[in-house]
């Protein structure tokens, strides 16, 4: 790089430097604005895809049968991706400036004086246990008083024999559970603008619902993963000696296990619900990410910031997840991006097999089984849309990873 | 090596007998997971004569003793031995996966090299971008895109949609009955090989391209060597040290893969037999197909090992 990239890199933070070299690529952008459209479409399915007006007038009185029948599982995305958004958005205190001269000067005049040197205090573990547990108390509450009200009155049929007038319905004003038989097997028309499936639910309503499920599995299991993964590997990576001996030998056991085989034989098992599979997928995936995190572990416990953190009597947590994690978490960031994709390839493969989640929830696997019937008939559009739905997402994600890949990819800063 | 096998047999064994459900009453319906929990079986006739009235640390302790014997058991499904039904089905799904291994790394080989050598030109960053695409299609979708397209009475009718062999395929001769059986494997060994294009592609590439900068091209270049001599007799060979490794991952990866092809496409191989298996809580077979594959997974380290110290010779075998 000249001189004057150079001297533009120096202000800016490692996540800002990816971030600049991520984003110089147009493809990169467009994917993961298309993975910010799906999260929309996620969040706000029973708005733009459901059976229940807006508003509806009967008898001159105004009622809000969509707001109303709102499910709790609905209030809990909402609120997450509420709280996403805002942790992605906040504000960091120095404005996300690097000025290094200046906090060290800092630093060196509160040690000096005596003071604390951190931000936080010695008790900022426990207060993070706490606001978890409260975020975690606050879905149970919804989940206990939100009441989960059944609405089986056909609205449609209200405005079309006239006992109400002047309905509201939302874009898609189809319900991805109700089941109309009259039409069932319909290719795409003007009514139905994807087609119905064999019970006659509208296709393109369960695809935006079956994107929640698919986002929430592909999340939640990387998730799970990424955090097991993190939890071994670095244990496994700083302590080395026989901890890790005895340690890689288990690792080993989980990775020559055939995962696949092991995700079908857990969800045949065992009660089909989407909270199995999600944890499933998470538990099968994460050596991984354990083998990236103790390598990096390796590398950095030998570092002279890390002998520092420990003459001071740094407690372990503190010198694992503060200290050495930040600077080991770039390979698992990449893998956790691909991991995504591939849980959510593994939730499709599942529904499609009939482990996944049990119907009525919709998901596109399961949408993508009936296309072929065991006569032989052929519905195309129940293959070609679940099926383009699904590859669009591995893709945007497999490009993502890529571009993640690239950006973070040491070499590129002294090669152009 | 050892202690890995016995890990993997303990925790198909675990999760298979500590689930909820029941071989020995009713079946569930092809494709579906039963969602109806049976209470557990004690001590009636069947039962005593499966083994399956004994504690668990007992009934892996037999089984243990068996498979060492190579006895896997009977199948409460097909009644059965499982080693007969495991010899029937095996040479299937590794027949499938030999022919799509060597389809693989017949494409992927010179278009990783192809695009090493040209980097960053059209042909690289054209063929980078038409695998990573092909990387992301669901293998299930394109199973029934082809079946539903190219097999079926609607579009096209050019290949067979499910089974190996045709009906009438005892009666033939060898040679007919050869070209009947690869016109019934064309759409699954497609389905199978697509997936590995990508991810061989990209790591071929990356090898020969960490190996073009190297100082001994530098050297044969300047010693007058043609270029083709250059890449395949010195760049080549330096290239698929890591390659070999892949190999042994590739494997069961698509061990797992066919689990879905065979499904799709109805073919009695041995994902088939674990799909029916599991759905049927068919105990022995179950565990036979998990040891057996764990088998192959650990053999095929052992091998990509043994290969790895043959082809580097500065690799010494303790290491």
């Amino acid at each position: 790089m000249n001189k004057k990239t150079e001297e533009k890199n120096w202000k800016l933070s490692y996540s800002q430097m990816i971030w600049r070299r991520f984003t110089k690529s147009r493809l990169n952008l467009a994917c993961l604005i298309f993975v910010l459209f799906l999260f929309l479409l996620a969040v706000f399915a029973p708005f733009i895809a459901n059976d229940k007006p807006f508003v509806i007038r009967i008898d001159g009185k105004f009622y809000f049968p969509l707001l109303r029948n709102l499910q709790p599982s609905d209030y809990c995305i909402f609120l997450a991706a509420a709280l996403t958004v805002w942790y992605l958005l906040r504000r960091t205190p120095n404005g996300g400036k690097l000025n290094i001269k200046n906090q060290i000067s800092k630093l060196q005049c509160k040690i000096q004086k005596g003071m604390p040197d951190s931000r936080y205090s010695n008790f900022a573990f426990l207060y993070v246990i706490l606001l978890f547990a409260f975020l975690f108390l606050i879905f149970v509450l919804i989940f206990v008083f939100v009441p989960r009200r059944l609405d089986a009155v056909d609205y449609k049929e209200m405005v079309a024999s006239g006992k109400a007038t002047d309905a509201i319905f939302a874009p898609v004003p189809y319900g991805y559970a109700r089941t109309e038989l009259a039409s069932c097997r319909q290719p795409p028309s003007r009514r139905h603008w994807l087609g119905t499936d064999d019970v006659g639910a509208d296709v393109l309503c369960r695809l935006i619902h079956g994107s929640r499920i698919s986002l929430s599995v592909g999340f939640v299991a990387v998730g799970i993963s990424v955090c097991l993964g993190v939890l071994v590997g670095a244990i496994l990576g700083y302590f080395g000696g026989w901890i890790d001996f005895v340690g890689m030998r288990f690792v080993e056991i989980m990775m020559a296990v055939p995962v696949f085989f092991l995700i079908i034989t857990i969800t045949a098992f065992f009660p089909r619900s989407f909270l199995n599979i999600m944890i499933i997928i998470g538990v099968t995936g994460w050596t991984s990410n354990a083998r990236f995190i103790r390598a990096e572990f390796f590398k950095l416990r030998r570092q002279d910031f890390v002998q520092a953190a420990v003459s001071l009597g740094l407690p372990l947590r503190s010198i694992l997840f503060r200290h050495i994690l930040p600077n080991a978490v770039t390979p698992v960031l990449v893998n956790a991006t691909f991991g995504i994709s591939s849980a959510i390839f593994i939730e499709a493969a599942l529904s499609f097999l009939g482990f996944g989640v049990a119907p009525p929830t919709p998901s596109w696997g399961q949408i993508l089984s009936l296309g072929v019937s065991t006569s032989g008939r052929f519905l195309w559009w129940l293959t070609l849309f679940p099926g383009l739905a699904i590859f669009f997402t591995v893709m945007a994600y497999n490009v993502i990873g890529e571009g993640l890949r690239d950006a973070t990819d040491p070499r590129l800063s002294k090669a152009v | 090596m050892i202690p890995t096998l016995l890990g993997i047999t303990i925790v198909v064994f675990a999760i298979s007998r500590l689930a909820p459900g029941e071989p020995l009453r009713g079946t569930s319906d092809e494709g579906r997971g039963t969602s109806i929990v049976y209470p557990r079986l004690d001590r009636g006739p069947s039962s005593i004569v499966w083994g399956l009235d004994k504690p668990i640390h007992i009934q892996y302790a037999q089984w243990l003793w068996r498979v060492v014997r190579l006895d896997f058991g009977d199948s409460i499904r097909h009644h059965r031995k499982v080693s007969e039904l495991i010899k029937e089905r095996l040479p299937i799904t590794l027949m499938l996966n030999a022919i799509a291994f060597l389809i693989i790394y017949a494409v992927s080989l010179p278009v990783g090299i192809l695009a090493a050598v040209k980097h960053g030109r059209f042909f690289d960053r054209a063929s980078s971008a038409v695998f990573l695409m092909l990387w992301s299609l669901p293998i299930m979708w394109v199973g029934q895109m082809l079946i539903g397209y190219f097999a079926g009475p609607t579009f096209k009718n050019w290949f067979p949609p499910a089974g190996l062999s045709s009906n009438y395929a005892e009666q033939l001769s060898f040679l007919p009955w050869l070209a009947d059986r690869l016109w019934h494997l064309v759409l699954p060994v497609l389905c199978l090989t697509y997936t590995g294009f990508a991810y061989l592609t990209k790591q071929v590439r990356a090898s020969v391209l960490n190996n073009l900068h190297s100082c001994y091209v530098r050297t044969a270049r300047a010693k007058g060597l043609s270029e083709p001599v250059v890449i395949f007799k010195h760049v080549f060979r330096n290239s698929i040290i890591p390659l070999i490794t892949i190999t042994a991952t590739l494997l069961p990866a698509m061990l797992g893969g066919s689990v879905i092809i065979e499904r799709i496409f109805s073919i009695p191989g041995m994902g088939l037999l674990a799909f029916e298996a599991i759905t049927s809580r068919d105990y022995n077979v179950i565990m036979a197909v998990a040891t057996i594959a764990g088998v192959l997974n650990l053999a095929g380290l052992l091998l990509a090992d043994i290969a790895y110290a043959i082809v580097d010779p500065r690799i010494t075998m303790d290491d």
